[in-house]
C-alpha cells in the first residue's frame, strides 16, 4: 500500500465549538490507483486532501491517526522534513479552483520554475518545462504566456503541469473540474487518465459530482458529516451501492437519462454537535433505534464493499 | 401620490381582449455589444454578449436556456427583465391585457411583472433580514392586502414551514434559502420568473426538491419561466422548450425530449456526448471528443466552424439561419 490514512481526525476550532469536520477516517491507495472522494458539501472531502498535505488551515487541528506513506508515518514528521521531502515532491495537489492559483503577473514558466527552484531540482529547467507542458496536451509556447492569456482548461491543465513537476506519486486532484465547461472537464478526466497510465500515478479524486467520478476511479470513499459511510470498488459503489445515502445520492444525480431526480430531504447535521448513533440518521429514510443510539461498524463483503449502516 | 401604474403608461400597449396569441415573453434580434479594452491597456473592442436572439416563451411554458460560460446566458435573462439594456432588439412581456416594451419601460414597471431567482442564496438575501420581513416587503412596497394569507401560501409552495418566518436568514440553510429566495420571487404573482442557475450552488440532494418547486410554481400559478442552467439534465427534467446557446448565439431550440434525444447541432450533440453519465466501464479508456476543445470567436460564418468536426468551407463563409428541420425543433447548422 502505498499511503494508509488510518483513524484520521480533523477538527475546527471555531467560537460555536469544536466542529468535526473530520472525524476517524480510514482511507488507502494503492500504486496506480485512482480513488474517489465524494460527498456533499460540508462532508469533510477538501479537509482530508489537505490533511494530507498537512495544510489544514486555521482554526483546524489535525487531532488524531496516522498517515503512513510507504509505512512512514508522516503525520510524526517536523514541518521543514515534510516540506523537504514529501509535499509537492512525493504528494501534490490540484486545488479547488486551481484555474486562479497562479500569480497574474509572472508568466507560467516562471511560476513552475520557481516550484523546481525552491525543491532544488536539478536539470534543465527550460526543457522541464516544456516536457511537462507536453505531458498535460499544452503548447510549451504557451508557457511563455501570463495566466489571463489561457483559458479555464488551458490554466488548469498548466496547474496540473505545475503540480508534477517534481514526480510526485501521489496525486490529490480537488475538485479539478468544477468550473470548466463539459467538454473541458471530460478532457481534463481523460488527461488524468493518461497520466495515470504513463506515469504510474496514484490519483485521489474529490468530488461532489458522482458521474463525472464514476468515469475516471477504481475505488471509492462516500463520506457524509466527517465519516465514511461506504467504500468500495466502482462497480459496486455506482451500480449496487448497500448504503442508504449511497443510494439516494447516486438516485439524486442529474444525468441526461433520468426524467425525474429525487432528493433526499433534510440537511446535514452541524458537526460542532454531531446526532448520536449513525450521522445520517436525521435524513435516512431507513432509520431505527439502533441508528439513533449506537454508531454502526465497518461490515466487509467478498466484493471489496465496506458499509457502516445497522441494515448489515 | 405615486401611482407607477400611471406613470410609463405609454409603454403599455392595450391587446384587444381575447387576443390569440398566446407567447408571454418575446425576444427579437436581440443584440448586446460589450465594449471591453481601451483606455489604459490595448485595443478596444466589442464582445457580441448576444447576437441576434429570437425566441418566444409561451404561457406556462418553461424555456430551459443552455449553454457554456460565456454563451450569453445570463445577458440573456437580464435583458428580459430590463435589467441590461440592449444594443438592438426587443423584448416584450403580455400579461392578460396588455404588453409590455421591456426595453424601453423602466425596471420598477417591469418588476411587476417579471421577477428573478439568483444562483447564489447566500448572497442574493439580506442575511440579518427575518424571514417574514423577505416576504413581506415586496409585498407592503406594492401596497397590496392580506399580506399575512399571501406570505403563507408562497411558504406552504416552496414547503418552508411556517415557524421559520420569525427566524433570521442566516439561520437557515442553504436549501431553505433556495427555496426563500422562490417564494420572494412568486410571492408578488409575476407572470414570468428567470430563474439563473437555480441549483448550481445546492448539493445534489436538494436539487430535486428544488426543480419540483419550480414546477409547481408553474402548475399552481401559472408562471412562464426562463431556466438559465449549464447543466443540461436539469434543462431536460424540468423544461418544456430547450434553447442552446453558443457564443451569443442561438443554434438549437426545440422542445426539450426532442433536443436532448435528437440533437441536431454538433454542438448540441458533443454536448450531450460529453455529458457525465453513471458508467464505471469507461474508467479505463478515455471518453471520445468529437469537437476542439478551445473556443474561438470566429470574424464571420458559423460561430462553431473553429471547433466543428463537420465545417466546410461554407460555414467559414456564411453563417447558418435557424430553420425549422422537424416541427418546432430549428437547428442553425449548415449540415441541414
Amino acid at each position: 500500500m502505498l499511503l494508509e490514512v488510518q483513524n484520521l481526525k480533523v477538527y475546527f476550532y471555531t467560537r460555536r465549538g469544536v466542529v468535526r469536520a473530520v472525524d476517524d477516517v480510514n482511507l488507502n491507495l494503492d500504486k496506480g490507483e485512482i480513488v474517489g472522494l465524494a460527498g456533499e458539501s460540508g462532508s469533510g472531502k477538501s479537509t482530508i486532501g489537505y490533511a494530507i498535505m498537512r495544510l489544514v488551515p486555521n482554526p483546524g487541528k489535525i487531532e488524531g491517526g496516522k498517515m503512513l506513506f510507504k509505512g512512514e508515518n508522516i503525520l510524526d514528521l517536523d514541518e521543514d522534513t515534510f516540506r523537504r521531502n514529501y509535499r509537492w515532491k512525493k504528494i501534490s495537489m490540484v486545488f479547488q479552483g486551481s484555474m486562479s492559483g497562479f500569480t497574474p503577473v509572472f508568466k507560467i514558466k516562471d511560476q513552475i520554475v520557481e516550484v523546481l527552484k525552491i525543491h532544488g531540482w536539478n536539470g534543465d529547467y527550460d526543457e522541464r518545462v516544456k516536457e511537462l507542458f507536453k505531458m498535460v496536451n499544452l503548447d510549451p509556447s504557451l508557457a511563455e504566456k501570463y495566466p489571463h492569456e489561457l483559458s479555464g482548461g488551458q490554466k488548469q491543465r498548466a496547474f496540473i503541469a505545475m503540480a508534477l513537476a517534481l514526480n510526485p506519486e501521489v496525486l490529490i486532484a480537488d475538485e479539478p473540474t468544477t468550473a470548466l465547461d463539459v467538454v473541458v472537464q471530460e478532457y481534463i478526466l481523460n488527461l488524468l487518465k493518461q497520466l495515470r497510465k504513463d506515469l504510474n500515478l496514484s490519483i485521489i479524486f474529490i468530488t461532489h459530482d458522482l458521474a463525472l467520478l464514476s468515469e475516471i476511479s477504481d475505488r471509492n470513499y462516500i463520506l457524509y458529516a466527517g465519516k465514511i459511510m461506504e467504500s468500495g470498488p466502482s462497480e459496486i459503489i455506482f451500480k449496487k451501492p448497500r448504503h442508504p445515502y449511497t443510494s439516494l445520492l447516486i438516485e439524486s444525480i442529474a444525468t441526461l437519462d433520468k426524467d425525474i431526480i429525487k432528493g433526499i430531504s433534510g440537511f446535514m447535521p452541524d458537526l460542532s454537535t454531531p446526532p448520536k448513533g449513525c450521522r445520517f440518521n436525521t435524513r435516512c429514510p431507513f432509520a431505527k433505534d439502533v441508528c439513533f443510539n449506537e454508531e454502526p461498524e465497518f461490515k466487509k463483503f467478498s466484493d471489496g464493499d465496506e458499509v457502516a449502516c445497522w441494515l448489515y | 401620490m405615486k401611482n407607477p401604474n400611471l406613470k410609463n403608461s405609454q409603454m403599455v400597449t392595450r391587446l384587444p381582449v381575447g387576443s390569440t396569441e398566446d407567447y408571454r415573453v418575446r425576444v427579437r434580434n436581440l443584440k448586446v455589444y460589450f465594449a471591453t479594452g481601451g483606455r489604459i491597456f490595448g485595443k478596444k473592442h466589442l464582445t457580441k454578449a448576444l447576437d441576434g436572439v429570437t425566441l418566444t416563451i409561451k404561457k406556462r411554458e418553461i424555456m430551459g436556456v443552455v449553454g457554456e460560460s460565456g454563451s450569453g446566458k445570463t445577458t440573456l435573462g437580464r435583458v428580459t427583465l430590463g435589467l441590461q439594456k440592449p444594443t438592438e432588439g426587443e423584448v416584450y412581456i403580455k400579461t392578460d391585457n396588455e404588453e409590455i416594451n421591456v426595453v424601453k419601460s423602466k425596471v420598477k414597471v417591469v418588476g411587476r411583472y417579471a421577477q428573478m431567482i439568483y444562483q447564489d442564496p447566500y448572497s442574493s438575501i439580506d442575511p440579518i433580514m427575518r424571514v417574514y420581513d423577505v416576504l413581506a416587503m415586496p409585498l407592503k412596497y406594492r401596497k397590496e392586502e392580506n399580506i399575512e394569507e399571501k406570505i403563507k401560501e408562497a411558504m406552504n409552495l416552496v414547503e418552508l414551514p411556517l415557524e421559520l418566518l420569525e427566524n433570521r436568514v442566516y439561520q437557515l440553510s442553504g436549501g431553505q434559502r433556495q427555496r426563500l429566495s422562490i417564494a420572494r420571487a412568486i410571492i408578488v404573482d409575476p407572470e414570468y420568473v428567470v430563474a439563473d442557475e437555480p441549483t448550481t450552488m445546492l448539493d445534489a440532494s436538494l436539487k430535486g426538491e428544488i426543480l419540483k418547486i419550480i414546477k409547481d410554481a408553474r402548475e399552481k400559478k401559472g408562471i412562464s419561466f426562463m431556466l438559465i442552467t449549464h447543466e443540461l439534465p436539469i434543462a431536460k427534467i424540468i423544461s418544456d422548450k430547450i434553447t442552446v446557446l453558443y457564443l451569443g448565439k442561438v443554434v438549437e431550440i426545440g422542445r426539450a425530449s426532442d433536443v436532448i434525444k435528437k440533437p441536431l447541432h454538433p454542438y448540441t450533440q458533443s454536448l450531450i456526448e460529453a455529458y457525465p453519465k453513471i458508467d464505471p466501464s469507461l474508467r479505463d479508456k478515455p471518453k471520445e471528443i468529437k469537437i476542439k476543445i478551445d473556443v474561438v470567436r470566429p470574424e464571420k460564418g458559423c460561430v462553431f466552424y473553429p471547433r466543428c468536426p463537420f465545417a466546410h468551407d461554407r460555414c467559414k463563409e456564411k453563417e447558418p439561419e435557424l430553420k425549422e428541420i422537424d416541427q418546432d425543433h430549428y437547428v442553425a447548422c449548415w449540415l441541414y
